[in-house]
């Protein structure tokens, strides 16, 4: 499935980086398309574009902070945990996503 | 991904291995003390407690005896990784119930706009510590240039 979301943590040095990376691997693992948008000190990177949102089956925000553009997932299923959670459970975390989504886990054999 | 070897962004000069260290306190005062003696920052106590701040947000144990402390202040003249492997793991807040035997401390200035570069340097090696091979390749470093080839494979 497709997954989109934003990663962001207090400082927006580290956390926001590895939570990103986590993520990005375990939904990989299970061949899932998946893009984090960044929202850190240096600014927004890997921005997600509006058909990015469009296209997705789920969002997730894993943020500590007020994160700019959050009204763009309004209309979609999302869930929202700390970058704590997707850096330390990030399997638990996308397995969470395809049973809200309601999509069955492909394991990595067929894609899209 | 992108080209440029991480490993050949790091400062031999700010790397220590086989750290004996007791406490969260020692490891992070000599990664200062490597940061101020490369020009790094202006004030090792005022850097430590940029650090002691962050440190009161939450946990910078990212698990597996790895952990992530970083000082944001106006101390810091240029941005940088310092790394200590420690010769035993100590106690360290942490996701898992492991300490710490891997210490990566990041120097941020407050200056965002002309650090934005470096930033984007760290904000990689942070991703590069959301692997398992790197972790486990620096884990078992033993040497400058261990560490400095964990974070190029």
């Amino acid at each position: 499935m497709k997954i989109v979301g934003v990663s962001a943590c207090t400082v927006g040095i580290a956390h926001t980086y590895l939570a990103q990376q986590k993520m990005e691997d375990a939904a990989k693992k299970l061949g899932d398309e998946i893009k984090i948008e960044t929202q850190g000190t240096i600014g927004i990177e890997n921005k997600l574009s509006a058909n990015d949102i469009k296209e997705a089956d789920i969002v997730i925000l894993a943020i500590d902070v007020k994160i700019s553009g959050e009204e763009r997932f309004e209309n979609k299923k999302k869930v929202k945990v700390s970058t704590e959670t997707a850096i330390k459970s990030p399997n638990k975390l996308i397995a969470k996503l395809h049973e809200i989504a309601g999509k069955q886990i492909l394991n990595g054999k067929a894609r899209g | 991904m992108s080209p440029t070897s991480l490993g050949s962004i790091l400062d031999r000069k700010t790397i220590i291995t086989d750290l004996k260290a007791d406490t969260k306190y020692d490891v992070i005062k000599e990664l200062a003390k490597k940061f101020f003696e490369q020009n790094y920052i202006d004030s090792i106590d005022e850097f430590v407690e940029a650090v002691y701040e962050r440190e009161g947000e939450g946990a910078t144990g990212i698990g597996n005896g790895v952990a992530i402390p970083h000082g944001k202040s106006t101390t810091v003249k240029r941005s940088g990784v310092a790394i200590a492997i420690l010769e035993h793991e100590i106690k360290w807040e942490s996701l898992d119930d492991t300490g710490a035997k891997v210490v990566v401390l990041f120097d941020v200035g407050n200056d965002s706009e002309g650090a934005k570069k470096h930033l984007h340097t760290l904000s990689l090696f942070a991703r590069k510590l959301g692997k398992s091979e790197v972790i486990d390749s620096l884990l078992n470093s033993k040497t400058v240039d261990d560490v400095i080839k964990a974070f190029d494979e």
